[in-house]
């Protein structure tokens, strides 16, 4: 049964709910908003989220004065009718310049005069292109090729909307990257998260055993989850290593791997040596809860079965893994979400080399390391909507009771 | 109404006596000096050498107006990098003066982020051309000069001058042979005087495989010769097998003496080790050699440009004669070059083979997305080496990447 809070109820809940928007909605909803942009910080043109004309009035000002001050330069080489017409140029440049000499930020222009000044500059850089090849013959101080650049900086001031709607969503699904960052992922979650249940539910059948000693074993297995995965990542790299790691060395002589520096470098060794360090780190996590999950069946139902006379593997399969099943899917659940958005092992095993790439880091290095927070969002929105679709499978398809009503 | 109030004022006056306590926890030199300083504010990493805490210190004592002040940054490039474009990103004046690493220049220029310094040298009377070549490349964007070096940095190629032949020894430093002779004197020379390998170089799929292929491609100018040259050392028995899986890190075994040849930059020079100097020689790359190091330049949203300028140019010029004698920097300010204090510290300066490599630079690509064209050309690169491309959709991949 839901009861109806009251309203003074609820004003206790609002300090939650002001938590929730700040930590969890307003996030969401700016990397969606971004998501709707073409937005990477590295590049002046799409440096904000813009939805009508724009003009980078500082820039404009800042090339116009390089312009006309190289072409002064360059004109004291020129004679005559050129000599003229470039230094008309220099005083119309400066003249179309000058109302923006005081602005200090981008400002909103209306989209006519904006691309009135840009027609007006591609005018002057044929006639200056026309000029320096005529006198092509001169030492310039600095030439034509400077100029060019300039003038490209300048149609870059003249800022567009670059808002791009849901056309960064299907960008996403033809990129190869992302799927094979897809792919890589999943086969990572499934592999590594399938060792881990059967080792997980085999430890967590010894260490429910009442035996002398019990205490050691259990805190000893949950040594690995203990250390953080950056570290256990840097021991685990150090051991695969080519030259010098014990593990590549043994691979290589029992001959799983062709050599020793295979293990890192080839795909489906790193592949290996990633889940090999994930299943290895986590496998004490998924014990742990399935061992909570053991210790709440009722040993009388044990003594019923061993007087009706059944076998220890009638016992698992008919009283302990029925039983078991709600704790089953929540430590799957949790392992498959957890190992999904896989990300510091894969980063100090490989760097995401050797096709280990997963979303995490495809979405990191978009982001942090190209500037590129509008398609990042994208991609870290996917990820999102591929959690969802697991969690759903789990709920909904197996059934797991993870958040119960009642 | 009363005790929210009494609450509110309570809180301001926290504030206040806060906001005081930083004020005066922040200027104590101010108020020991007659007139007021400017700060200005220098983000760089922490310097193993006392050089450039000696060269905030000179500065500050050769002047009155200005007070710089060292933000110290982390010394992890990667996290340097990220803190420096938040804070850049969000416009704020919290450096004056930037020391980032050559690739950044042109992301931050790009950006907006650091002003140019044209106009400025030109008024202190310095040329580009007093400059490091390669690096001043670096830090030219679209016609602007945006920064000028704070130490430069280069790839050197080490070799064994005991075991290689004096004629080949003087091919070598005068930089008189191909990535193929280089190759087959690997495969000769491995082997002798205790050497376990030829050739060691960085092949691995991160930053430090982007600057071998700028050298294998010449500066980007023969990309198909330069990657099948580098392949052809990859699969090469004067090469270590797992050579696709070689940083700096491990190519610094050549010190020990396990190799012949070596492709590092000249800290390597520093590591321990059980050759002596007369064993190890330097010569230039075949292709150029690919220049690192760190530049200096001023934030755009500098409370004080003028003052920022001041200290970068002197930093830049010289400063440069304490980051090279106090410090263990290369000079990026060629004048530098030829002071006495300068050479006798640095034996290197004046190996012919070392010259012959500063006066042989090539830049990796300026972009302004220089992550993403790094990471085309490390994904791209490192697959055709590891067999699993073709040469042709790796030269167009490469291309691509730098026409970002």
């Amino acid at each position: 049964m839901k009861k109806r809070i009251t309203f003074t109820q609820a004003l206790f809940l609002l300090p939650l709910l002001i938590l929730l928007g700040i930590f969890a909605v307003y996030p969401i909803v700016t990397s969606a908003v971004y998501s709707l942009f073409d937005y990477r910080t590295n590049d002046q043109t799409v440096a904000g989220l813009y939805t009508s004309n724009k003009f980078n009035a500082p820039l404009f000002v800042e090339d116009c004065g390089y312009i006309t001050w190289y072409l002064g330069d360059d004109v004291t080489l020129l004679e005559g009718e050129d000599k003229q017409k470039a230094e008309q140029i220099i005083a119309e440049i400066d003249e179309i310049a000058a109302p923006y000499k005081e602005v200090n930020e981008v400002v909103s222009i209306d989209g006519d005069i904006s691309q009135n000044v840009v027609d007006k500059m591609t005018s002057y850089q044929e006639e200056l292109k026309a000029i320096y090849t005529k006198n092509s013959d001169k030492q310039f101080y600095n030439g034509y090729e400077k100029l060019e650049l300039l003038f490209n900086e300048v149609y870059g001031c003249k800022i567009s909307s670059n808002f791009t709607g849901l056309s960064a969503y299907v960008q996403v699904l033809k990129d190869t990257r992302f799927g094979d960052s897809l792919k890589t992922t999943l086969i990572f979650t499934f592999i590594s998260v399938f060792f881990e249940f059967i080792l997980g539910l085999g430890l967590a059948l010894i260490m429910n055993k009442a035996m002398k000693g019990i205490g050691a074993v259990r805190t000893i297995s949950l040594i690995p989850w203990a250390i953080p995965t950056a570290v256990s990542a840097l021991m685990w790299s150090y051991m695969y290593d080519g030259s010098s790691g014990i593990i590549a060395k043994i691979f290589a002589d029992i001959g799983l791997i062709s050599a020793p520096e295979a293990m890192l470098l080839t795909g489906s060794g790193a592949m290996t040596a990633a889940i090999l360090a994930d299943v290895w780190k986590t496998t004490p996590y998924m014990a742990l809860l399935l061992l909570a999950g053991l210790q709440t069946i009722d040993t009388g139902l044990y003594e019923s079965a061993s007087i009706d006379g059944a076998g220890p593997i009638t016992t698992f399969f008919k009283i302990t893994l029925p039983l078991l099943k709600p704790s089953i899917l929540v430590a799957l659940l949790f392992r498959t979400l957890d190992a999904f958005r896989v990300y510091d092992l894969i980063a100090v095993l490989t760097g995401g080399a050797q096709g280990t790439e997963t979303l995490s880091i495809y979405a990191y290095k978009l982001m942090i390391g190209q500037s590129n927070y509008g398609y990042g969002s994208v991609v870290v929105l996917a990820m999102a909507i591929c959690v969802g679709i697991i969690a759903f499978i789990f709920v909904k398809v197996l059934g797991a009771e993870l958040l119960s009503d009642d | 109404m009363k005790k929210i109030m009494a609450v509110l004022l309570a809180i301001m006056m926290v504030l206040t006596l806060g906001a005081c306590g930083s004020n005066n926890e922040s200027a104590p030199q101010e108020e020991a000096a007659p007139t007021e300083k400017i700060v200005i504010k220098f983000a760089a990493q922490g310097d193993s050498t006392p050089a450039t805490q000696q060269s905030i210190d000179d500065f500050n004592a050769s002047q009155d107006k200005y007070e710089v002040v060292w933000e110290d940054m982390s010394n992890d490039s990667g996290a340097m990098k990220d803190a420096l474009k938040t804070s850049l990103s969000a416009g704020s004046s919290d450096y004056d003066v930037i020391s980032m690493d050559v690739c950044w220049a042109g992301e931050f220029a790009a950006a907006g982020y650091i002003t140019p310094i044209d106009e400025m040298l030109q008024a202190a009377g310095l040329k580009i051309s007093d400059f490091n070549a390669g690096s001043m490349a670096a830090a030219t964007y679209n016609a602007k000069t945006y920064a000028l070096p704070f130490f430069p940095d280069l790839g050197v190629l080490f070799f064994r001058k005991d075991i290689v032949s004096e004629e080949d020894a003087a091919k070598l430093v005068a930089g008189d042979y191909t990535w193929a002779d280089l190759q087959a004197m690997a495969e000769t020379y491995k082997g002798q005087g205790d050497t376990t390998e030829g050739y060691l170089f960085q092949a691995k799929q991160g930053e430090c495989l982007v600057c071998n292929a700028a050298e294998f491609t010449a500066g980007w100018t023969d990309i198909e010769g330069g990657l099948v040259a580098f392949k052809a050392l990859t699969d090469s028995e004067g090469t270590p097998a797992d050579i696709l899986n070689y940083a700096e890190g491990e190519t610094e075994k050549f010190m020990t003496g396990a190799a012949v040849f070596a492709r590092n930059w000249p800290y390597m020079k520093g590591c321990e080790t059980t050759l002596t100097d007369d064993q190890i020689g330097y010569a230039p790359l075949p292709g150029g050699s690919c220049v690192g190091g760190w530049l200096l330049g001023i934030n755009k949203n500098s409370a004080n440009p003028e003052g920022a300028f001041e200290f970068l140019k002197y930093l830049a010029t010289e400063g440069q004669v304490v980051q090279a004698t106090v410090g263990t920097h290369l000079p990026g300010y060629n004048a530098a070059l030829e002071n006495a204090d300068v050479l006798g510290a640095n034996a290197m300066l004046t190996d012919a083979g070392f010259q012959k490599a500063l006066a042989t630079t090539v830049s990796r690509p300026v972009s302004s997305a220089y992550g993403e064209a790094s990471d085309a050309i490390q994904i791209n690169v490192h697959a055709y080496l590891a067999g699993d491309a073709e040469l042709a959709d790796t030269v167009a991949a490469v291309e691509a990447a730098l026409a970002k």
